[in-house]
């Protein structure tokens, strides 16, 4: 079976396993739960456990002496930390990117699915009965009380509507089902009197409490977002349905790998371009190398071109090497060692015409990335925040997760490639490194990187330390990816190989063309869950004092003045925000697996 | 078609450039050199800007007085570097010990609870897996410390404790029991029971193998090793002559010269690198004794005699080494000696109720309890709970993954429940989950390194209190590098030797 094979069968539905029969209410209350007198007795212990343990932790949430106020009027610090108010626009637009550029992506790749409106009815029949449950044994108010049991009521008879009076062919699809959700909560926000929380940071610093709906600031942008994400998932089914499939999704990789940096770097920053500088040498030397190096690459991978054309490339990898000897500068340095990469691989990708452009225009769209971006990297912030550096808190954590995938990623297969290698010393070193890295701890690694590494830079370079940490968690990312991808390279059959070199293949030819896709298809379901442990890792930066949102909400809310002892409530709440995001996570990669049959070879 | 002639193949040769063979190496040694030369680099970079900010980079701190107190462990006051680190080192290993006993058992739980017929304990298991697997264990560590703060404080109250068990904002104390002066020559009595039980398990195995009969083995052996520990109570002062024993082979370390083990690693490094040389050639030679090899097999042995040359010179330079052998086996058989030459009649066990003392301002637990402080509850708590949740889910995956047709044919054969679970499932099963979790232990013991967020003094902790005081940042990190990479390496050489015992039971 090859891989166009895969992807064809990838999009029929696979059918569903027979259903087992669906007992009555009784008996299957008595082949689940009483079946046996030992059954019966860890039925009774159990439910007096979970009674006891639910009991327990609602009576902690709603004490009187929680602080919930601390989490909710600083949600602002705990996503962003200090910056400026008056400049919060820029993040909605960075928040409007993300969501567009994910409303159409879930309309291309039609993520969703269709769900009968009767199982619909059941789920929400579950629900309304467990709150119910909930709302009973919490230490509510007479009033909270009966206003909760009537909500939940009404949300289960509405379940049980579904249930018994719709068709049982109806169905409804979980993204409507989502939009209706989201829709209610931001609804809520315009009608339910939350309350109005303002910290007013003065010598004294006090908080405000108003009575009523929360402020516009926040209840006006959370509106336009939703509004955003839907008008993109309905650009995302027009553009589906009138372009070729194949290039569309490739643009919105491009898009989707483009915007963390171009959002950082270009919108939360607000970097302060000298024009005069950015014409006179940064475009001049960008469009010295998309000629000169164009015309090369165009002429290396002439098939034709033979012998002469790796000496000229193995000339061109010295010269990279020799511009670092001298003075120059640091983009005139990097730009020429990513010409020595193309040149080196260009090779590998020889062919007719068409793919001779194809190769010609990535190294133009590579280069211009890397030129735009150490301009922009290069050019300073003018937002005023604190620390000097843009993002802090949930934001930061973001970042710092997605910065880590993008460059832990080719990195880590490098490193499996290497060690999965026939050449000694490639795979002595790979081991090394991975075995070493595998084998310190995390905290370690980036205690060395924000305390140690800035004493190993030469004179005049200098490091943030947030971009070392950074460094940091991508070595120690990559180590542990290796290991993923390596297991993905060993499920290649020997006849895959075997194959590509009887067609005559080079070896770099037979590792990207045909092992690693293979690879990399089977490894997804590890690399999902390696990304999970990424974004759960990045909160170990409160450990070396980023300002990341475990650091706000633990060392900073609990200090403000009105707020002392404020830990717990902050805690909880970071904690769910990393659940929620780690489940949903976990949860997709499950329903990947189920969709394209991944381990079911 | 007859075969070329040599003069044919030398002009059809490939040219030195396109030669896959000088392709391979000098693109495998550039890289080398570039790696090194990298590292040369960064590594003079360091020293100057070392030297410029005065930075010292010795190990000098190691043996000079440091002013530093730690929360708890063998030695709250230690007196040198050394010693700081080495009580940080302790406490790792008695937080990772104690992690990996009840995280398997936790895990263990887990597992079969999600397994269960019962929907309300499955239900349950599912529950606790996609909670605590799905929150950062640093989050749950520094909540379970916020809210271990906030217990009730210890009370005013001096004196021993009546109780089992105190919970307290100073932590949770219970009453101890611990091994005392007898305990060592006890013990010798159990390794001798030990021994015997081996010899009557085996007996008994024999005997149920030619007749059939019941005679459980197992029992038999535990029964003798309770006897002799029953007995052995009563007899252990008999062994204290082991004592004299110890001392005389610290006598004679002592008179041992210093080349000694030099010459001895030598030997054994060279010794090695030959006999493994001889050994791959002879494997690589052919039933007619005739010899290929390739230049993979030539890198080989060129490595295993650079190395081998490497741990010669080595030893021969650092004569410290061979020092420091001698020394501390001396020191090894020295405490040895003191373990035994004890009073005749000492007890091998104690136990002691918690107390409360008033050493400063403030009341805390004495030292006759079982004590385990706020830090220490806290981490020990998030990497049990979070680490039994990725346990339970290796556990509950190697059950599933037993083929059905196994448990089927053994239920066919008329096996009991528990005789299908025990002999038929858990052993396969057993292998598949033995890998897994062999790496989760390795990720608890790394991950108890996050107890300096909650104060808990372990080697990392006390790591960065020794630099911040001593200012001496690359020799911690490389202790600490050395420190972690040898209990991954413990770790992993332990679960391997079961791994591979698992698989020749596999026929």
């Amino acid at each position: 079976m090859t891989i166009g094979d895969f992807a064809a069968t990838a999009n029929v539905p696979i059918t569903a396993p027979p259903e087992t029969p669906k007992l009555p209410p009784r008996e299957w209350v008595k082949a689940n739960l009483f079946s046996s007198w030992f059954n019966s007795t860890l039925t009774v212990v159990t439910a007096v456990l979970l009674l006891a343990i639910f009991r327990g932790l609602l009576g902690f949430l709603f004490n009187p002496e929680r602080q919930w106020h601390a989490t909710a009027t600083n949600l602002r610090l705990l996503m962003t930390h200090g910056y400026p108010e008056e400049q919060y626009l820029r993040i909605w637009v960075c928040f409007a990117v993300i969501l567009t550029l994910t409303g159409i992506s879930m309309a291309v790749w039609r993520a969703g699915s269709a769900m009968p409106l009767t199982g619909l009815g059941r789920k929400l029949v579950a629900t309304g009965s467990t709150f119910a449950l909930l709302t009973v044994l919490a230490p509510f108010s007479t009033r909270a009380t009966v206003i909760w049991l009537l909500i939940t009521a009404a949300v289960a008879v509405g379940g049980e509507t579904l249930r018994r009076f719709v068709d049982d062919e109806r169905t409804m699809s979980t993204l409507a089902i989502l939009t209706i959700t989201l829709a209610g909560v931001v609804a809520s926000l315009w009608v339910i009197p939350y309350g109005r929380h303002t910290y007013v940071m003065h010598r004294s610093p006090t908080t405000l409490h108003e009575p009523g709906t929360v402020a516009l600031s926040t209840k006006f942008p959370w509106t336009i977002m939703l509004l955003v994400a839907v008008g993109a998932y309905f650009v995302g089914i027009f553009l589906r349905d009138r372009l070729p499939a194949n290039p569309l999704r490739g643009t919105l990789v491009t898009l989707w790998l483009l915007a963390p940096p171009a959002l950082v770097f270009l919108v939360v920053r607000d970097p302060d371009f000298d024009t005069g500088h950015v014409v006179g040498t940064d475009i001049p030397i960008f469009l010295a190398y998309a000629v000169l190096g164009g015309g090369l690459l165009l002429w290396l991978t002439r098939p034709s071109t033979g012998e002469i054309g790796r000496i000229v490339a193995a000339v061109v990898l010295l010269a990279g090497f020799a511009t670092f000897l001298t003075p120059m500068r640091m983009i005139v340095r990097i730009d020429m060692l990513m010409l020595a990469a193309f040149a080196l691989a260009a090779p590998t990708f020889a062919g007719g015409p068409q793919a001779r452009k194809r190769y010609t225009a990535s190294w133009l769209g590579v280069l211009g990335v890397t030129s735009w971006l150490i301009t922009a990297v290069n050019t300073p912030m003018t937002v005023d925040v604190p620390r000097d550096f843009p993002l802090g808190g949930f934001s930061l954590t973001l970042m710092v997760a997605i910065f880590t995938i993008v460059f832990s990623f080719p990195l880590g297969v490098a490193l499996a490639l290497a060690r999965t290698s026939t050449m000694p010393i490639f795979r002595l070193l790979a081991t090394g490194f991975i075995e070493v890295v595998r084998g310190i701890p995390l905290v370690t690694v980036l205690f060395f990187f924000s305390v140690v590494v800035p004493l190993f830079l030469p004179d005049g370079m200098e490091i943030t330390e947030i971009s070392a940490v950074i460094v940091g968690y991508t070595l120690f990312s990559a180590a542990y990816l290796a290991e993923n991808v390596r297991g993905g390279l060993q499920s290649v059959t020997r006849g895959q190989h075997e194959a590509a070199e009887a067609v005559g293949m080079t070896a770099s030819q037979k590792t990207v063309f045909i092992v690693l896709p293979q690879a990399l298809r089977v490894s997804i379901p590890p690399l999902v869950g390696h990304c999970i442990g990424v974004f759960k890792e990045t909160s170990l930066m409160a450990i070396i004092g980023l300002f990341d949102i475990l650091y706000i909400a633990r060392n900073v809310i609990p200090n403000q003045f009105e707020y002392l002892g404020s830990t717990k409530e902050n805690v909880i709440f970071v904690s769910l925000v990393y659940w929620i995001f780690a489940y949903q996570m976990s949860k997709a990669s499950m329903r990947l697996e189920r969709r394209t049959g991944l381990g079911e070879r | 078609m007859t075969a070329p002639t040599t003069q044919e193949r030398v002009s059809q040769r490939v040219p030195l450039w396109r030669d896959v063979i000088v392709l391979k190496w000098v693109s495998q040694v550039s890289l080398l050199a570039a790696t090194v030369a990298a590292m040369w680099f960064l590594a003079t970079q360091a020293g100057d800007n070392l030297v410029a900010r005065n930075i010292p980079t010795d190990f000098g701190f190691l043996e000079e007085p440091v002013m530093i107190q730690l929360s708890e462990g063998i030695d709250t006051h230690p007196d040198t570097g050394a010693r700081a680190l080495w009580v940080g080192m302790v406490n790792t290993i008695r937080m990772a010990v104690a992690g990996i006993f009840f995280a398997t058992v936790l895990g263990m739980i887990v597992g079969l609870a999600r397994l269960s017929d019962n929907w309300l304990v499955r239900r349950l298991g599912t529950m606790w897996v996609e909670i605590f697997r799905n929150t950062p264990l640093l989050v749950q560590m520094i909540f379970y410390f916020s809210v271990l703060t906030t217990l009730p404080r210890v009370g005013l109250g001096t004196g021993p404790i009546n109780g089992w068990l105190h919970i307290s904002n100073k932590g949770i104390s219970m009453p101890r029991v611990f091994i005392a002066d007898g305990f060592y020559q006890w013990a010798i009595v159990i390794f001798i029971g030990a021994v015997a039980a081996h010899y009557v398990r085996r007996h008994r195995q024999r005997i149920h193998d030619e007749t059939g009969a019941n005679t459980s083995p197992t029992l038999w052996a535990l029964g003798t090793i309770t006897v002799f520990g029953l007995v052995g109570l009563l007899i252990h002062p008999m062994f204290s002559w082991l004592g004299s024993v110890f001392d005389t082979i610290a006598d004679l370390l002592d008179s041992i010269p210093n080349a000694a083990p030099q010459v001895l690693f030598s030997l054994a490094a060279t010794g090695g690198a030959a006999v493994w040389i001889r050994r791959f050639l002879s494997a690589r030679r052919s039933a007619l004794g005739h010899l290929s090899l390739t230049d993979d097999d030539w890198f080989r042995m060129a490595f295993a005699a650079l190395v081998s040359l490497a741990v010669v010179f080595l030893v021969v330079r650092w004569t410290g080494l061979s020092a420091w052998t001698l020394n501390s086996s001396r020191d090894l058989f020295e405490v040895m000696a003191n373990k035994f030459n004890v009073d005749g009649a000492a007890r091998p066990f104690d136990a002691m109720r918690p107390d409360i003392v008033q050493k400063g301002r403030f009341p805390n637990y004495g030292k006759s309890g079982l004590t385990m402080s706020i830090g220490f509850a806290a981490c020990f708590f998030a990497v049990v709970i979070y680490t039994s949740a990725f346990i339970g889910e290796n556990i509950r995956g190697g059950i599933l993954a037993v083929p059905k047709g196994q448990s089927e044919a053994a239920n066919a054969v008329g096996l009991k429940r528990r005789h299908v679970l025990r002999h038929v499932v858990l052993p396969q099963a057993f292998r598949i989950i033995l890998p897994p979790t062999g790496n989760q232990y390795l990720n608890l013991t790394k991950n108890t390194s996050l107890a300096v967020a909650v104060g808990y003094s372990d080697v990392f902790q006390t790591g960065t209190t020794v630099f911040n005081q001593t200012g001496r940042t690359l020799p911690v990190f490389a202790i600490w590098g050395l420190f972690y990479l040898s209990c991954s390496l413990t770790i992993s050489v332990v679960v391997n030797w079961f791994n591979v015992r698992l698989k020749l039971v596999e026929r």
